[in-house]
């Protein structure tokens, strides 16, 4: 893959980040809003810019893995409620990505063999 | 965690301020951005040196997730934060629902394909958004999950 794609979805995957976290901003109540704390914005960009690339055969295993990454999200949000309010937003949500690798990389490693 | 106010901002109506978007401050934006791109780039790399599936992981990694956090426990309190996160748990269940659209889908038209993904994501995340508010499954998982058993 070339350094120029790379970067390409580095951008897009940054703007598309950008537009839903404005979403996310207007959008009330809090819980509602919060929906989209956990939305496809760097996948829909970066699949996009992979199909576009490589053809859609090639893009079918990156979502793949992210639907295995998405279990991964889901343990996430619910070890960073469980933390969030014991050690704060930042520890909190920060030791929650420990979830998200417990079950996203022992998914992969589990399904990958 | 504050149950009154929790309870307080789940009683307000679905809906989406256009004001408040001018009370976000380009350095957020700036901060979210640099996330983003960061993530998409490690997708990509990862993706590169240990294949497209492993690649695809990071597409769901809440990477994100703890600077929208911080942002909001320091602006509204550690609450709001909360609910935003309880939020992102059934906005993820809706991630899921994306992903295996687009597995299903992407080989038959993948415009399209991506697009239905993204309406799976809406209507599942939102679907269950809609189910817990009516049902009072909030107020079960608050109670479960929370140290304040509110």
């Amino acid at each position: 893959m070339s350094i120029s794609s790379v970067l390409l979805k580095a951008l897009v995957g940054g703007l598309a980040v950008v537009g839903f976290s404005l979403i996310g901003h207007g959008g009330h109540p809090k819980r509602f809003a919060g929906l989209v704390s956990a939305a496809p914005s760097v996948a829909v960009a970066s699949l996009a810019i992979t199909v576009v690339l490589k053809g859609a055969d090639a893009t079918v295993p990156y979502a793949q893995g992210m639907l295995i990454g998405s279990a991964g999200m889901v343990a996430y949000c619910l070890a960073s409620l469980y933390l969030i309010e014991r050690l704060h937003a930042l520890v909190g949500s920060i030791l929650a990505w420990l979830a998200w690798l417990l079950v996203a990389g022992g998914l992969y490693v589990a399904l990958e063999r | 965690m504050e149950g009154r106010r929790l309870l307080e901002d789940d009683r307000e109506p679905v809906g989406f301020d256009w004001a408040r978007l001018a009370s976000v401050k380009p350095a957020d934006l700036g901060l979210r951005f640099g996330f983003g791109a960061v993530i998409a780039l490690l997708a990509s790399v990862a993706g590169t040196l240990g294949g497209p599936r492993f690649g695809g992981l990071f597409l769901a990694f809440p990477a994100v997730l703890p600077a929208t956090l911080t942002l909001i426990e320091k602006k509204e309190g550690t609450t709001k934060a909360w609910a935003d996160a309880s939020g992102g748990t059934l906005g993820a269940l809706g991630l899921g629902a994306f992903a295996v659209t687009t597995v299903l889908l992407l080989r038959w038209n993948p415009a399209a394909a991506l697009l239905l993904a993204l309406l799976a994501w809406t209507v599942v995340s939102a679907g269950l958004y809609f189910l817990f508010r009516a049902s009072g499954l909030f107020l079960r998982q608050d109670r479960l999950v929370s140290k304040a058993r509110s």
